[in-house]
């Protein structure tokens, strides 16, 4: 009989995650967002750094490791569907 | 539009000791790692040592990994930075450190009972109940440190990044009691199909709920401020974490799909692992467009390299998870080594990036100093790239032969000898992970220690 452990489960999960999401509703959490936005951006990390050319160059291996996953995904929906 | 500057008296001693928990056990659980594929190459390697044979090495790798390095490193940022967001200082510094020790304390144990042969036998349940209840405590009190946090707060607003890492710890707390089903401390399970559900339940959740939440709140906070950018859009973000909460705790039964569970958990199980990609794209979105323009200067930050790679693993991950749970591709993808292959890009990939992501953008702030060198960062951050995108391709393709086979009626003595190849390639790959992982922690303790001449 497992069904009281996931009914209890189900009930106070419901229970807690209303409670909080009304106290945060109630407590102006979804207001000022604009502000929330900036929130990260309280510390100073002094003047911006300098873009390198092999920051460049990784950037541009990452894009190709991208792509190669997405061809690889894709391949593979592809050949799980031939075998349907 | 800026928000103030305010300066937070602080050691960072909690954050420190997480930061050095996590470069340890990255170590420990990647040799466990490597152990593991080795012995799949040479079965009869260990085969007179009973404490490291195949069956105890493969949960104590898991374990580790999960428990060890990854949730430490990416609560070692979070204790960085959520005084930083609330405005105070952490709640108790002396708690953090404790709970910090005791994590260690639990983590021996799980080594040495799993060496030991001391299990419950579930997978990724496999720790005996002295330690579920260790586990459970701890994460329990770093979920009161943060909220005693919280209630002294200066800053009204809660942050996404605060609500993801709240969320993470209490959740984990509850899904891993439940699913251990510690109130039977004898077995720490339930019986038959019931214990299945809820075994997966817990087994897709501990991912799910911990290191998805803890991974979202480390990336929210470093790359806004990597790129010195403000977030996109907060409303977006906390709209991401709202649905992860809603969708995320239905989806374990998606393992399940070739057992007589009902059918009405599976349907539930399916439509939210395709409705995960809310929550996904809510996330990624957000994060792309605040780095959108600002690459450079992720780059430029060995931390947040790290972290913004974890996010295109994610991406990955979740997209492939979604279609996963689907039973026409579940027909070719499930019970071979495509499943590992995903395991790999999500854990190490997409969380474990963040997580040392999370400690090398955080440990110069800390200490104010630059790290002890960005050379071995990067080169670490190389090695882990190559060694984890190396898993994939050749798991992806293991999983492949396998998952064909299987349909096809083969038996599984045909199969082993054409994979055994991706095997040993898989094996080598796990040498780069885990010397970078020797790298790695020497680089932080050498960042975290009082430096004489640091290197470049």
């Amino acid at each position: 009989m497992y069904f009281p452990y996931f009914i209890a489960y189900i009930a106070i999960g419901l229970v807690v995650t209303l409670t909080l999401f009304f106290w945060a509703l109630r407590n102006g959490q979804f207001q000022d967002q604009q502000r929330a936005r900036f929130l990260p951006l309280r510390d100073d990390d002094g003047p911006p750094v300098r873009v390198s050319r092999w920051a460049r160059l990784q950037m541009h291996g990452l894009f190709f490791l991208v792509a190669a996953g997405l061809a690889a995904s894709a391949a593979v929906l592809m050949y799980a569907a031939y075998f349907n | 539009m800026t928000a103030e500057t305010k300066e937070i008296p602080a050691s960072y001693a909690t954050a420190k000791a997480f930061c050095l928990t996590s470069a340890f056990w990255m170590m420990v659980a990647t040799f466990y790692g490597l152990l593991g594929a080795t012995e799949l190459i040479a079965p009869d390697l260990t085969a007179n040592i009973g404490g490291i044979v195949f069956g105890r090495v493969r949960p104590t790798h898991i374990n580790l990994v999960l428990f060890g390095f990854v949730t430490p490193g990416l609560l070692g940022a979070a204790f960085f930075f959520i005084p930083r967001l609330l405005g105070t200082p952490l709640y108790s510094e002396r708690l953090g450190v404790f709970t910090a020790l005791a994590w260690n304390a639990a983590l021996v144990a799980l080594v040495a009972t799993l060496a030991m042969g001391l299990t419950q036998g579930r997978e990724y349940a496999e720790l005996i109940w002295p330690i579920d209840v260790a586990v459970v405590l701890v994460f329990a009190l770093t979920f009161f440190n943060f909220t005693m946090t919280v209630a002294r707060r200066q800053e009204k607003i809660l942050y996404v990044s605060v609500w993801y890492v709240l969320a993470g710890c209490i959740l984990t707390a509850c899904t891993y009691a439940l699913g251990n089903v510690i109130w039977r401390p004898n077995s720490g399970a339930l019986v038959g199909i019931p214990d299945a559900i809820l075994l997966w339940f817990y087994g897709h959740n501990v991912f799910g709920l911990l290191l998805t939440p803890l991974s979202a709140g480390v990336t929210y906070y470093v790359i806004p401020r990597a790129t010195r950018a403000p977030l996109y859009s907060h409303t977006l973000s906390l709209l991401g974490f709202w649905s992860l909460i809603v969708v995320y705790t239905h989806i374990g039964t998606h393992h399940l799909l070739q057992v007589p569970v009902p059918t009405w958990l599976k349907v539930v199980a399916i439509v939210d692992s395709v409705a995960m990609v809310i929550p996904v794209m809510a996330f990624l979105i957000n994060i792309w467009y605040t780095a959108k323009g600002k690459l450079g200067e992720i780059h430029a930050d060995v931390g947040a390299k790290f972290v913004f790679t974890g996010t295109i693993m994610y991406f990955f991950v979740s997209i492939q998870g979604s279609f996963m749970a689907l039973p026409d591709v579940q027909r070719v993808t499930h019970f071979n080594n495509w499943v590992v292959a995903h395991a790999h890009i999500g854990v190490l990939g997409f969380a474990g990036m963040i997580a040392l992501g999370g400690i090398y953008f955080t440990i110069p702030k800390m200490t104010g100093r630059p790290l002890f060198s960005r050379f071995l960062a990067d080169f670490q951050y190389w090695m882990v790239l190559i060694g984890m995108v190396g898993f994939t391709i050749v798991l992806t393709i293991a999983g492949l032969i396998q998952g064909n086979a299987w349909l096809n009626g083969e038996t599984v003595y045909r199969v082993l000898p054409q994979i055994h190849v991706y095997y040993v390639t898989r094996a080598g790959l796990g040498l780069l992970i885990f010397t970078s992982a020797l790298l790695g922690f020497y680089n932080i303790v050498r960042s975290l220690l009082p430096q004489r001449g640091a290197m470049p």
